[in-house]
């Protein structure tokens, strides 16, 4: 098994008097993608702000790469090597693409290799190189997402975070995106820690999985037993059972088994 | 000796029967206040008037229909007033009435339908529906099935079932053209005929229907005001199954006889909530939420500060010293109540405020074993805890402790009416107008249960000269381990469920060289343990592998272990790892671990505590 390059143990985060995190403990092994599923509200966002710096947890421990990053400033968990790819595709809009790319490489100070490391981006993304010079918010929907993941990219990051990268994107467009994330996990061996509503996607390109309610995970396992689960096929992939009347409305109660 | 012998009529308020005495009731109580339901956050009241008229439209709603003397009419829902008004209004129409638990499948409800021939079925939301349709081939017996509440159900349409709106019409109608129809009905009962039926989950194989007669239910009600004295307007709130004889008894039987008043909870989620809400004069409970009340009180003092747990501790010393002379029935010392006050204004109040307690006259405990350490903590906040002892097969109580009888330990001394002995086995015996009819198609069962007219209770116990009833054990449950030495296990286990980590335990050693235990954890305190002391966990099953969860039960264990004997002392454990709901086959409603199923499910756990070493 591989090494654990990210271990979040009990973190207890919280916005004013919410407890959004009520004792969360998840790892990372290295090369790996990990997925966290949850519904709106559980947390899945917080978890990724609270790695990234963004948040301070008021309890436990965030070690990466044997390193405590727990209470540093983003900026410095940054420099340790991981990106943090928000929701909601926040780029700089009047900046143009290539300027947007860059911004991503701010940590870096090994210019010669930056060169290669865009145009790897580029090759991942096509439609980043031939709109380099166009101002970001020209980009459609689909290419701004891919923009802030090559953004993220180049930080030549060891771990990065995944904040719904399908948000709001066509079919098509996901099926491209998650194909993209699992090339540069088997190309580039970047880990991920992949947040995603879509959990069919997730559970397909992903190697382990939480799944957290109200702050709390309730789950974990491989994906393939995942995908197996009763409690995931109702809540998470929308399979269930018709009943007798073909069209129930009253939920099963979940058990997280 | 061969002349039949007369029994004495037995009467409540002048009413041999339950229709009898509903009816009274209802002409008697009027506008006044019979129970209370949560309706988009407000308290409605429902009055006795309400009452009686549901249950008339609905009975005559049923007769309609068809139901003849004798039908069964079966519930599956949760509590709530509709479950009641069909209670009660089948039983006045001359049906009988029998609850199923909403936790139990589509296949325990086929068992039951079929065991029973149940005419009419009334089920809750489109939920439980949903398991009548699944098996509605298999149900020759039902003519209708009437749904209480139709949401979700809208564009639903199926002969065989009605909404509870279209009953009503039914019976409204019907009432309208033969206004004599109601009485002659409640008329007929007779107090030996059977009015409810109660499954109980056996051990071993299916469940069985207990057969109940009015008799049984108007003797009872008398019988058991020796425990429980109740009065008119007490507020008592209303959240364990239905189903169950205990609640049945305390929910539907007592305010009956006692004009006290129902308050429903809205579901088991808000139970906690509901019952500060209501702040019940009197209540009974089974001692798992017993044991919860105070486990949430030691882990929130936990969280407290220092002066404020300093407080507890001296507000609950002389709570308990206070008790020494309460429990004993004895007034205490003016100086030492004087300093009780003080320490109830100070501190005890809250608690009792906290638990939703603070108006409680007394609590009573029953329908499960309890650790009497349990019971003075209860006498030491100041309110008074009684237990009752008794089954299904005799309606309910068959001894209880009360003010003017109390021995902890015990389960107090028999109701008036009841006799009590021991059989040479040490089996407790019990005799009375409350012994039940027996069990439905099973004269073996019965004539097994029911010798010469005592009841076989399949417990043991020994009774002192006092004539106060000490319980040891159920009999098939008594361990006797590969050393020959007798064990009764829930001694063991009462004290286990004690600490606020360990929420069930089944100790297990029958024939084997030592006692081990399987554990199942209370999932909140142990989380919280675990997030405060740091200890990684994701889901359940990895809270109960952390070496720390494992060190803390395998610490609360040893703490019980000082006070038993060496060959009582459990040397090997394992926590279950599944979190169990009440859907699961292990787990009674109540949130026992069931003995036999857990012994048989857990069989390769078990054996591996017995393999090594």
């Amino acid at each position: 098994m591989a090494a654990t390059l990210l271990e979040m143990r009990n973190i207890e985060t919280f916005y004013g008097p919410i407890m959004a995190l009520r004792g969360v403990s998840l790892e990372v092994p290295e090369g790996a993608i990990v997925t966290v599923l949850g519904a709106n509200g559980a947390g899945k966002t917080t978890i990724l702000k609270t790695i990234s710096g963004v948040m301070e947890p008021q309890k436990g421990s965030i070690v990466f790469g044997g390193k405590p990053i727990h209470r540093h400033e983003p900026d410095w968990v940054a420099r340790q090597g991981i990106a943090h790819v928000p929701e909601g595709r926040e780029i700089f809009p009047f900046l143009s693409v290539y300027e947007n790319l860059m911004m991503g490489a701010f940590t870096r100070h090994d210019r010669a290799a930056l060169a290669g490391d865009l145009e790897a981006v580029y090759g991942y993304f096509p439609i980043l190189k031939e709109r380099a010079d166009q101002p970001a918010a020209y980009l459609s929907g689909g290419q701004q997402q891919m923009l802030v993941i090559g953004r993220g990219l180049m930080a030549r990051p060891k771990l990065m975070l995944l904040d719904e990268p399908s948000l709001g994107l066509s079919p098509l467009l996901v099926q491209e995106i998650f194909g993209i994330i699992r090339r540069l996990n088997e190309e580039r061996k970047v880990t991920m820690l992949l947040v995603e509503q879509n959990a069919n996607m997730a559970l397909k390109v992903a190697h382990h999985g939480y799944v957290l309610e109200l702050g709390r995970i309730v789950m974990n396992d491989t994906c393939e037993r995942l995908r197996e689960s009763e409690d995931v096929k109702e809540f998470f992939l929308g399979m269930k059972e018709e009943g007798a009347r073909g069209r129930r409305r009253w939920k099963r109660k979940k058990t997280w088994r | 000796m061969n002349a039949p012998v007369l029994q004495p009529p037995i009467l409540r308020d002048g009413h041999a029967t339950l229709p009898g005495l509903f009816r009274h009731r209802v002409q008697e109580m009027g506008e006044r206040v019979a129970m209370r339901e949560k309706e988009f956050g407000i308290w409605k009241p429902i009055s006795w008037n309400e009452y009686g008229r549901r249950a008339r439209t609905l009975g005559l709603g049923l007769v309609s229909l068809g139901l003849q003397r004798g039908d069964v009419v079966s519930i599956l829902s949760e509590n709530n007033k509709e479950w009641i008004y069909t209670d009660v209004g089948a039983i006045c129409a001359g049906g009988v009435a029998c609850g199923i638990y909403p936790t139990d499948s589509a296949n325990q409800l086929d068992y039951i339908v079929n065991n029973s021939a149940t005419k009419f079925l009334f089920v809750e939301n489109e939920e439980q529906l949903d398991k009548y349709l699944a098996i509605r081939d298999r149900v020759p017996s039902l003519v209708k099935v009437v749904v209480y509440d139709m949401e979700g159900l809208r564009d639903f349409a199926d002969p065989m079932v009605i909404p509870i709106d279209r009953l009503y019409e039914l019976g409204a109608a019907y009432d309208e053209a033969h206004p004599e129809e109601w009485g002659k009905r409640i008329d007929a009962a007779e107090p030996e005929d059977l009015m409810i039926l109660i499954y109980t989950s056996g051990t071993t194989g299916p469940p069985k229907g207990a057969m109940l007669s009015h008799r049984n239910v108007i003797f009872q009600m008398s019988a058991s005001e020796y425990v429980l004295e109740v009065h008119e307007g007490d507020e008592q709130i209303c959240f364990l199954p239905l189903c169950h004889i205990a609640e049945r008894s305390f929910s539907v039987h007592r305010p009956l006889a006692s004009k006290s008043i129902i308050n429903f909870v809205e579901s088991p989620e808000t139970f906690a909530e509901n019952l500060r809400e209501v702040s019940p004069t009197i209540m009974f409970a089974v001692p798992r939420i017993w044991e919860r009340f105070y486990s949430a009180i030691a882990i929130q003092l936990k969280d407290a500060t220092w002066i404020g747990r300093l407080a507890y501790a001296w507000a609950i010393g002389v709570g308990r010293k206070r008790a020494d002379h309460t429990m004993d029935g004895r007034r205490p010392p003016a100086a030492l109540d004087l300093v009780y006050r003080f320490a109830n204004w100070l501190v005890l109040r809250n608690v009792k405020r906290v638990l939703g307690l603070d108006r409680a006259r007394w609590i009573v405990t029953g329908a499960a074993p309890i650790a009497p350490d349990l019971i003075r903590w209860y006498f030491a906040l100041g309110i008074d805890m009684f237990e009752v002892y008794g089954q299904t097969e005799n309606c309910g109580v068959a001894t209880g402790t009360n003010p003017k009888s109390l021995k902890i330990g015990t389960v107090g001394v028999a109701a008036p009416g009841t006799e009590v002995k021991l059989s040479p086995e040490g089996e407790i015996l019990l005799k009375g107008p409350h012994v039940f009819i027996g069990y439905l198609n099973q004269p073996d069962k019965t004539a097994e249960t029911v010798k010469d007219g005592w009841l076989h209770t399949g417990d043991v116990g020994v009774i002192d000269n006092q004539g106060f009833v000490r319980i040891t054990d159920r009999m098939k449950e008594i361990i006797i381990t590969a050393g020959g030495k007798n064990i009764t296990p829930s001694e063991i286990e009462n004290q286990l469920k004690f600490s606020p980590y360990i929420s069930d335990a089944v100790v297990i050693g029958d024939r084997r060289k030592f006692l081990t235990a399987l554990i199942m954890i209370d999932h909140d305190n142990v989380a919280k343990f675990a997030q405060d002391k740091g200890v990684p966990f994701s889901n359940y099953a990895s809270l109960c592998r952390a070496q720390e969860v494992q060190d803390l039960i395998g610490g609360e264990i040893d703490k019980v272990n000082r006070q038993f004997a060496r060959v009582e002392t459990i040397k090997k454990f394992r926590l279950i790892d599944t979190l169990l709901t009440a859907e699961d086959e292990e787990l009674t409603p109540t949130m026992k671990l069931k003995r036999k199923l857990v012994n048989k499910k857990y069989a390769p756990l078990i054996d591996s505590m017995y393999k090594e070493g």
